[in-house]
């Protein structure tokens, strides 16, 4: 493994070393405004990517690429070999197996933390009920707040409904998650019981992307940097050398910045 | 309300070993209260003084009206007609038959729901309903109901309804005993309910629906007008969401033509000129059904109105949660965006409703004779003409209105409350 910076997103620096997701070349516009130019990015199987970089520069825009909630207008995305492509088959296949978390939480209101949790696989993976009902249990306790199951998001703090957000997604079991500023909602306090379920997510050898400012987290956690500016990925590289040596003349001014 | 920005915070904790000192407890002396919100100011008091006297003046008025000057023999001789009016009259046990199934299953549904209500709060979600709060809800049909009894004055027609209201209360604590997870089985039963009391009076050598007047065919109308406008009204308001072109373009033009018309026009076009839109051949449906028609035709469009504003106060991040877990958009709108899209305008939903069930009136200058009509005709009855007894005629019908009316909107803040404890 490279122990010097990495120059290019597309080489793969941790997991297993098979890849799982790949981006070759995808370019995004809104309207008359490019918001991905000519990204390549390769995500190891297991591998963690913590991807940073300031406001606008495309973050939200590269993940919600990866599993369809924007369509990319050039180049190619592969998830774990599925391409994606118009047919609304690949899109579910690949929705089915990426988890993904939102900066705003978006629980479903009207439901209770169960139904939150159970919906997808019932109605998505036709599980029976029993079935699904003690899966979310076991999510719930992964996230440390099985007593919370029969509430409703409304009656729950931030950081309890951004676990409740995490448990959802797991509970299809993916084998890809997603993270946009999972924390950036949350009050200071709730930021760490956030962060410590998705390090133990981690650990356990989740495939990762996960948009964040928490740099500590970044560093500890993480197997690769990406730095995003003006639509592109500027850097890339171990945490070690991005923090310590970062290349780049944008990357430096970035994290003087924030650090 | 969902909401999209920040979060609230942790519910404040007392802190253990803390004793926490209560508002200060305001002194319930009526004395003191008028004092502080009656005659706080010179002003307060004039206004008090002057308001005070108006409202007592009207209120003498209205009472002396209604208890002394009044003569309510015409309400009391034609009770039965605003009721039913030319229903046969051999066939009112049909009638008297139908409220006993309406009063059954609502008052099982009332119950099934209690007892999944006592599991939710049990469950540490949903709010405890206050004490009395049933009576307090049907108050103005009770009022109404003891109205009817006392212009009737009839020991039949009262032994009768304590029949009806003992069938609900015995069914309520029937449907008490049905597990809360079976709720949704009720659900369809008190909906077979309705149904059952609808082909009571018209299945079996009954009395089909052209013979129908009074409340009995305003009720008919409303309720019909709300059932089956309501599911047309969401159809249409998807439908002018649609990713098709076509589906969308239908919609707008339907409901911006409705809405341009008034209800008076839809009705005489639907009565005189139906024909013309269906089949050749087809048999012209009844009056009763093309004033049926009219009314679901124009309150349709008005519900898909509401609804559109509901569905667009749903965030996009609730579409694209359920869409990153996989949901079809089939799925993402029936489970996800119509339940917060409705709840959200319960109140405008109801509004419709409460127009359309006071809009059957209308329906009199097609010919058909429902209360108001009925209202209208007996004033010209040989013992009542040209007695001038059209103010106690109308105070009736509008009495009858209002309650109906003031039902509903207290249903609909229920509603509200009772949905509202989720989404806060
Ligand atoms: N639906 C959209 N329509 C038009 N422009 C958009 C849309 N979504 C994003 N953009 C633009 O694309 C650019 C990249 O947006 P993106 O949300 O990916 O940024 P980001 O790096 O996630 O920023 P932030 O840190 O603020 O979340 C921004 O300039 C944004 O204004
Ligand atoms: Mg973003």
């Amino acid at each position: 493994m490279t122990e010097t910076a990495l120059t290019s997103a597309a080489t793969v620096a941790g997991g297993t070393g098979e890849a799982m997701i790949v981006l070759e070349d995808v370019s995004k516009w809104f309207a008359d405004f490019q918001a991905l130019k000519d990204v390549d990015l390769t995500v190891g199987k297991q591998e963690v990517v913590v991807v940073c970089g300031p406001s606008g520069s495309g973050k939200s825009t590269l993940i919600r690429c990866i599993n369809r909630l924007e369509k990319h207008d050039k180049g190619r995305i592969l998830v774990d070999g599925i391409e994606l492509s118009d047919d609304i088959r690949n899109i579910g296949e690949i929705r089915r197996e990426v988890g993904m978390v939102f900066q705003s939480f978006n629980l479903f209101p009207h439901l209770t933390v169960l139904e939150n949790i159970t919906l997808a696989p019932r109605q998505v993976r036709h599980k029976a009920k029993a079935e699904a009902n003690t899966k979310a249990m076991e999510v719930l306790e992964r996230v440390q707040i099985p007593e919370q199951a029969t509430k409703y998001p409304g009656q729950l703090s931030g950081g309890q409904q951004q676990r409740v957000a995490i448990a959802r997604a797991l509970a299809m079991e993916p084998k890809i998650m997603l993270f946009d500023e999972p924390t950036s909602a949350l009050d200071p306090e709730m930021i760490k019981e956030v962060l410590d379920v998705m390090e133990e997510l981690a650990e356990s050898g989740m495939t990762m992307i996960v948009v964040t400012h928490e740099m500590g987290f970044a560093r500890h956690v993480a197997d690769r940097m990406v730095f995003m500016a003006d639509a592109e990925i500027v850097e890339a590289g171990t945490p070690d050398h991005f923090f310590q040596n970062p290349e780049e003349e944008r990357t430096k001014q970035f994290l003087e910045q924030i650090l | 309300m969902t909401f999209t920005g920040p979060r609230p915070k942790e519910p404040y904790q007392i802190p253990p070993g803390e004793e926490v000192e209560g508002p200060p407890v305001t002194a319930r002396d009526p004395r003191a209260w008028a004092k502080e919100n009656l005659f706080s100011s010179v002003l307060n008091t004039i206004l008090t003084v002057v308001f005070g006297f108006v409202l007592a003046f009207l209120t003498y008025r209205f009472l002396r009206f209604v208890f002394v000057d009044a003569e309510w023999e015409i309400i009391q001789r034609n009770i039965t007609n605003l009721m039913v009016f030319h229903f046969p009259r051999e066939e009112l046990w049909r009638v008297w038959a139908a409220l006993f199934v309406l009063a059954a299953s609502a008052g099982f549904g009332v119950g099934a729901a209690g007892t999944r209500r006592a599991v939710e709060i049990e469950e540490g979600r949903g709010v405890a309903p206050g004490r009395g709060m049933l009576l307090r809800r049907v108050a103005p049909l009770v009022l109404l109901v003891g109205v009817l009894l006392v212009a009737a004055g009839s020991l039949t027609a009262t032994l009768l309804v304590l029949g009806v209201a003992a069938t609900a209360i015995a069914f309520r604590l029937l449907g008490r005993r049905v597990p809360a997870r079976y709720f949704r089985f009720v659900a369809l039963g008190v909906l077979v309910g309705i149904v059952a009391s609808y082909l009571v009076i018209t299945a079996f050598g009954g009395v089909p629906r052209d013979d129908w007047g009074g409340l009995l065919l305003t009720a008919f109308l409303a309720v019909g007008g709300i059932v089956i406008s309501f599911p047309i009204g969401v159809g249409l308001a998807l439908g002018r969401r649609s990713s098709f072109p076509v589906i969308r373009l239908v919609c707008t033009l339907y409901i911006e033509l409705i809405r341009g018309v008034p209800l008076i026009t839809i009705l005489f076009m639907s009565a005189f000129a139906l024909g013309f839109f269906l089949p050749p051949g087809t048999e012209r449906p009844s009056l009763v059904t093309r004033a049926l028609v009219a009314l679901v035709a124009f309150t349709a469009a008005y519900v898909a109105e509401v609804v559109r504003g509901g569905l667009q106060s749903v965030p996009r991040g609730q579409i694209e949660a359920a869409q990153a877990l996989g949901l079809s958009p089939l799925k993402t709108t029936r489970l996800i965006v119509l339940p917060q899209a409705l709840r959200a305008v319960i109140p405008a939903l109801v509004g419709q409703f409460i127009s359309l069930f006071k809009d059957t009136s209308l329906v009199f200058i097609v010919g058909l004779t429902e209360l108001l009509a009925v209202a209208q005709s007996i004033t010209k009855q040989p013992d009542f003409l040209a007695q001038g007894l059209f103010v106690e005629t109308l105070l009736f019908v509008a009495f009858v209105y209002w309650a109906g009316s003031y039902w509903m909107s207290r249903e609909s803040q229920r509603l509200e409350q009772r949905l509202g404890v989720g989404t806060r």
